[in-house]
């Protein structure tokens, strides 16, 4: 086993813990060119992979309004999606804010890989260090941002 | 209305596109991403104008229109109409956004707290001339707290519910599918709050600011103040096929509550706004508009089928910039009335009309609110 094997064993364990919501927000924010790297590395092995959707389209964003609790429709959002079949009929299926349809397939082929039992540790080291880097990511942005904190005063 | 066809045009029109698309720079997809990432405040704008949420179109608009707003959101609007609608999103509640920046005017010490964010509303405002000799302008870094700020922020109204100063009434649960929706169903008056909240959401934020600005200056029944403002970024929450919901990425949204210095029945009466992007000028007038649209008045400003009918960006521009079209025929129509009653008048002077009587002199404008000097 390598060095790098050892170090990976327990983001692995950390990455398949992880829950199924979870798992899809990481690849859907995960950094670009890691995701699609790592989707690459997987085709390899899963064989035939059919394509069932690749496309952009539109989601209806509904915001309730904080005054009366009304749901009312603030625009909609642009966003790609994948949907992918493995030859053993298991699906996998990516959607990304956006344009970038090889985000979405990318996302569609792990997600598919990790539905089919198929996903090396590699995949699941990638999604707990993808978690890591965005939870540092939003935490950085957020002491940022409690720097502007004020106490009014009234005079 | 008729028009005339135009005979012969085809190339001038032709040579007239070339002329304007040789003052802009050629349209690059490098150009597009530098507008993107200087001028995000301007692609917001547009975003919310267009009721589309996408960065990179929003900036193309921009780029490939020279700047011109109502034709950048002109092609958003178009080109939106050529995606499919694959999806609704769960809703986005108060709780879910992730809070860059929330105050309150109106009550200093709110849940939460005052978190300023990013913003220019205590500097000086300064044009920085020295750049255009070179020097060029750098900001420091921000110097980052030892502790990260809330995630996200309470509602200030959910507070005020609490303490009773505002009506605890909620509106009744509705399923995804069937909230209203204004691109589809059309405006009618009196418009459902989902209508009156999606259009004020899409609309033009020079046309809401002019009509909020007269409702806070006094052409309106209210005396509005900030209660709660707020910028962050809403996750996209989709269903993958297999049941689960996930977020799909995050969008930047600002929001703002307008709360009047008038109580109704013992309560402080509440507007809202929210819109795609950071816009505080769009949703502050906004939520001012819905605040005076609460209450019975006869202003124009103040009344729901003139502000909504007014505010809708494409259909203003549009209609206003129609009549550059050839309106020869109408017009032809006009002159031939006109001379018509001339000849009447030169033939039979003392039956022709008399000049029609000066119209009552206007009503005196209310007591108006001054800006602060």
């Amino acid at each position: 086993m390598s060095g790098n094997d050892s170090g990976a064993a327990p983001a692995a364990q950390r990455g398949r813990a992880l829950g199924d919501a979870r798992k899809l927000e990481i690849l859907a924010r995960a950094e670009p060119a890691g995701l699609k790297k790592a989707a690459e590395a997987l085709l390899v092995s899963l064989g035939d992979v059919e394509v069932l959707a690749s496309r952009t389209g539109l989601a209806l964003l509904p915001r309730e309004d904080t005054v009366t609790g009304t749901l009312f429709h603030l625009g909609e959002v642009m966003v790609a999606e994948a949907h992918v079949r493995l030859a053993s009929g298991t699906e996998g299926y990516g959607a990304i804010v956006g344009r970038d349809l090889e985000r979405a397939m990318a996302m569609a082929v792990i997600d598919a890989a990790i539905a089919d039992d198929r996903a090396p540790a590699a995949i699941f080291a990638f999604l707990a260090g993808e978690d890591d880097r965005q939870a540092a990511e939003d935490a950085a942005r957020l002491t940022r941002v409690e720097a502007t904190r004020v106490e009014m005063e009234a005079f | 209305m008729a028009y005339a066809a135009t005979r012969g045009g085809e190339e001038a029109i032709e040579q007239a596109e070339r002329l304007y698309r040789e003052d802009l720079a050629p349209l690059t997809a490098e150009r597009v991403a530098e507008v993107r990432r200087t001028m995000p405040y301007l692609v917001d704008r547009v975003m919310g104008e267009a009721s589309l949420y996408e960065p990179d179109l929003a900036a193309l608009a921009l780029v490939q229109t020279g700047g011109d707003l109502y034709e950048a959101v002109l092609l958003l609007r178009a080109y939106r109409t050529t995606q499919p609608r694959l999806w609704i999103a769960e809703a986005v509640r108060h709780a879910d956004i992730l809070t860059v920046r929330r105050i309150s005017a109106a009550f200093k010490d709110i849940p939460g707290g005052q978190i300023l964010g990013p913003t220019l509303d205590y500097s000086h405002r300064l044009l920085k001339v020295g750049v255009l000799d070179g020097e060029p302008d750098t900001v420091a870094p921000v110097t980052p707290s030892e502790t990260p700020a809330p995630a996200t922020q309470p509602a200030l109204a959910d507070w005020q519910r609490e303490k009773g100063l505002i009506e605890d009434a909620r509106a009744e649960a509705v399923p995804l599918e069937e909230i209203p929706d204004v691109t589809r169903d059309g405006l009618l008056f009196p418009a459902p709050r989902a209508h009156r909240l999606q259009t004020l959401a899409r609309g033009d934020t020079g046309g809401m600011l002019a009509l909020g600005y007269a409702n806070m200056r006094g052409y309106g029944p209210t005396h509005p103040t900030v209660n709660d403002l707020r910028l962050g970024e809403a996750e996209v929450r989709l269903r993958h096929p297999r049941g689960t919901v996930f977020s799909a990425g995050r969008v930047r949204v600002s929001e703002a509550e307008m709360v009047s210095k008038a109580s109704e029945g013992g309560k402080l009466q509440l507007g809202f706004c929210a819109t795609f992007g950071w816009n505080e000028v769009k949703t502050i007038a906004g939520a001012t508009l819905d605040l005076s649209m609460h209450f019975e008045n006869d202003y124009p400003a103040a009344s729901e089928e003139f502000v909504l009918y007014h505010t809708e960006p494409t259909e203003a521009s549009g209609f206003c910039i129609h009549f550059k079209m050839p309106h020869y025929v109408t017009f032809q129509s006009s002159l031939d009335a006109l001379r018509d009653a001339n000849a009447k008048r030169e033939a039979h002077p003392a039956t022709a009309p008399e000049t029609p009587e000066t119209p009552d002199a206007p009503a005196p404008a209310p007591e108006l609110e001054e800006m602060p000097s």
